[in-house]
């Protein structure tokens, strides 16, 4: 038997340099990661459920950035009681599978004290019973569908541990409702990516936007597979509506938008969702048309919420969309006042102080209703969101009028 | 506006040009190297990184990324076609996990350079033309550069120099029988499909948003029009994917763009039920 020593050795050459370039791209990703940081013992723990890869991945990546945030924010305060605050991620991909499995993993094996996630609607209602059974404290930041608080109004017992910081859609829709009649809508187009809470989002508002005079000329949801952004960005010109309303959480919103321009260029757009909130991608949208963007809060809408844009643009190189992480921030946020107030984490007093207290947060000041479902909306004391207009040089606000 | 109608079979047809420019490489590679090629579409995102880089450094013209796309293009795909395709084409499962685990790789690295949040590019004003009709960029530049790679293509299959491709691709052991390196011409035609998917991202970078996964969408429906086309006829490929471009947006207008995806994988499944082996095929393959 011979041996061809010239292709063994550069075979074996290229398997040790692929191995020690793969220790090395991951050992750099583990360190700069801070969910793989060492735990502290005494530390109290908080399952992040986020999706850190697939189509919504950018969404996630923030999120998980602003929780790190306001996790460190809340240690330099002194942490609760004394005792520290950690968090530990759980990557959801988008699926709900996974993020049910996720959410296992972070309650049985991580012994998390609370869980804050997930992304999508339908995600985050697989996670509810992963939460219910285990008895953990959930907050939700992101996910509006109805669902999830009316689970929490007919089956109290069971998914009292739920507490949703973010906007319902019928919230979402009022607030939505109200910009659109400040700006003298009456005819809007809908469109976005054909996931839940676009569906629903798009019903509930031409209910409740239809007592203001106000309803859809056209409505699209397209699929990941094949968007045919031509086609509905045409569809939506040719309905002739007022504005175009871009329902869309991930990279898709800035495709359309750019096709939109094309073909009806002065047609406003109101992005909601979070994407079109990033200033890296704003730079590029063509502004022949008004490109308005629906936020929680935005930088100058109140100290708090300028000192956070301030704190992430100085921690991640970029400021903050305004959605995706402002709202996971204020989850992170709440849970930690609650747990101080509570004096510990135990989940009956923490549940027992979410339903009773009022919690400070960069959106306002956050209350929860018999559904455990925080006030936003155009109410007296409601949560009121922020409506920011793209334009050359950066964002301005133009709604609600301050 | 022109009749919206109109703009939409105009605009079908620039997305066929789409699916042509990424089906040019995936026919080189399914023809002569006979893999299926699961990391195209890692390629196809390598070249809109490419070009937004430049953009970044103040060259925003796709057309001068391109060039620079395909080269890093095609030394990797050289460098991935000499260390594992060849080596590993005698295993056929391991070739599509071997490459979907480059592409998800890629990814990874991509995400981990330039973050998960989309990238964009300036797309530039569309051309207005009659009758108000608005002509798309990236569209005309998609619609030539497929017609000019797949002409290209075909030219240089049918000519003297790509000889030793069309014997490869017939038989390779009369090939290498007649002195030929096979294995050598195997991993350059691997990396020159590399350099056409890189070169299609640079291109059509500026159409949306760049982002590590961008190329999955595109990588799914050239992989169709190749196998629907056949790898016998170079104008077939081109023809399907105009006749695909056309028929998803005519579905996205007439029925709703959330079926035009389900419409356009249904019509391949009956041309595939109706010709297994193609569209176009030589008439030795039809047995």
């Amino acid at each position: 038997m011979s041996v061809r020593t010239g292709s063994f050795s550069r075979l074996h050459l290229l398997l040790i340099g692929s191995a020690s370039l793969f220790l090395c791209f991951f050992s750099l990703v583990l360190l700069a990661d801070p969910t793989f940081a060492a735990p502290r013992p005494d530390a109290l723990k908080i399952g992040v459920l986020a999706p850190l890869s697939g189509p919504y991945a950018a969404g996630g990546t923030s999120f998980v950035q602003a929780a790190t945030l306001a996790v460190e924010q809340a240690n330099a305060e002194g942490g609760v009681s004394g005792r520290l605050v950690t968090i530990v991620v759980g990557d959801t991909q988008g699926r709900v599978d996974v993020a049910k499995a996720e959410a296992l993993r972070l309650v049985s094996r991580e012994k998390v004290s609370a869980l804050v996630g997930a992304y999508l609607s339908e995600e985050t209602v697989g996670v509810m019973e992963v939460a219910a059974a285990h008895r953990t404290v959930l907050l939700v930041p992101v996910a509006a569908t109805a669902e999830i608080t009316d689970l929490v109004r007919r089956e109290y017992a069971r998914y009292r541990y739920v507490f949703r910081v973010g906007y319902s859609l019928p919230q979402w829709a009022e607030m939505i409702s109200a910009f659109l009649s400040d700006r003298k809508v009456r005819r809007y187009a809908f469109v976005g990516a054909g996931i839940r809470w676009n569906r629903e989002l798009g019903e509930t508002l031409e209910r409740i936007a239809a007592p203001r005079g106000i309803t859809p000329a056209y409505t699209a949801f397209y699929s990941a597979g094949n968007p045919a952004f031509d086609t509905v960005a045409v569809a939506a010109a040719a309905a002739a509506p007022d504005i175009v309303i871009l329902a869309d959480p991930g990279r898709n919103s800035v495709s359309f938008l750019k096709r939109l321009r094309e073909a009806a260029p002065a047609l406003p757009a109101l992005s909601i969702g979070g994407a079109l909130g990033d200033t890296r991608l704003a730079a590029s949208v063509p502004l022949s048309g008004p490109v308005y963007v629906q936020a929680a809060a935005w930088r100058g809408v109140s100290p708090a919420a300028t000192a956070y844009v301030e704190r992430y643009e100085h921690r991640y190189g970029a400021p903050p969309v305004g959605y995706s992480d402002t709202l996971p921030y204020d989850a992170v946020t709440v849970l930690v006042a609650a747990w101080r107030k509570a004096g510990n984490a135990a989940t009956e007093a923490v549940v027992g102080v979410l339903e009773r207290g009022t919690f400070a947060g960069v959106a306002g000041m956050y209350r929860f209703d018999a559904a455990h479902q925080a006030q936003w909306g155009t109410g007296p004391g409601a949560l009121r969101g922020t409506f920011v207009r793209w334009e050359h040089g950066g964002a301005r606000i133009v709604f609600p009028p301050r | 506006m022109a009749s919206p109608l109109l703009q939409v079979l105009l605009d079908g047809l620039f997305a066929g040009g789409t699916y042509a420019l990424m089906a040019a490489g995936m026919a080189l590679i399914l023809g002569v190297v006979k893999v299926i090629n699961l990391s195209h579409g890692a390629f196809f995102t390598l070249g809109a990184y490419v070009a937004y880089a430049l953009a970044e450094r103040g060259v925003e013209s796709p057309l001068a990324a391109a060039p620079l796309a395909a080269v890093i293009a095609f030394a990797f795909g050289v460098f991935l076609g000499k260390s594992f395709v060849n080596p590993a084409r005698a295993h056929p499962f391991a070739l599509p996990v071997g490459t979907l685990a480059c592409a998800l790789l890629f990814e990874q690295a991509a995400q981990m350079v330039w973050g998960p949040h989309p990238l964009s590019i300036e797309a530039g004003a569309p051309w207005i033309g009659p009758g108000g009709i608005v002509i798309r960029r990236w569209g005309v530049i998609a619609f030539l550069s497929s017609a000019a790679l797949l002409g290209g293509l075909q030219w240089v299959l049918s000519a003297r120099p790509g000889l030793p491709l069309r014997l490869i691709a017939e038989d390779e052991e009369i090939a290498g029988s007649l002195g030929m390196d096979v294995e050598a011409i195997r991993y350059l035609t691997f990396g020159g499909a590399c350099a056409m998917a890189a070169a299609a991202g640079a291109l059509l970078s500026p159409s949306g948003a760049v982002t590590p996964t961008m190329g999955r969408a595109p990588l799914l429906l050239s992989l169709v029009v190749v196998i629907v086309a056949g790898m016998d006829s170079v104008g077939a490929i081109f023809l399907l994917s105009i006749a695909l471009g056309i028929f998803g947006s005519a579905c996205a207008w007439f029925l709703s763009p959330q079926w035009s995806y389900v419409a356009l994988l249904a019509a391949v499944c009956l041309l595939l039920s109706a010709r297994p082996a193609g569209i176009v095929v030589t008439a030795g393959r039809l047995d």
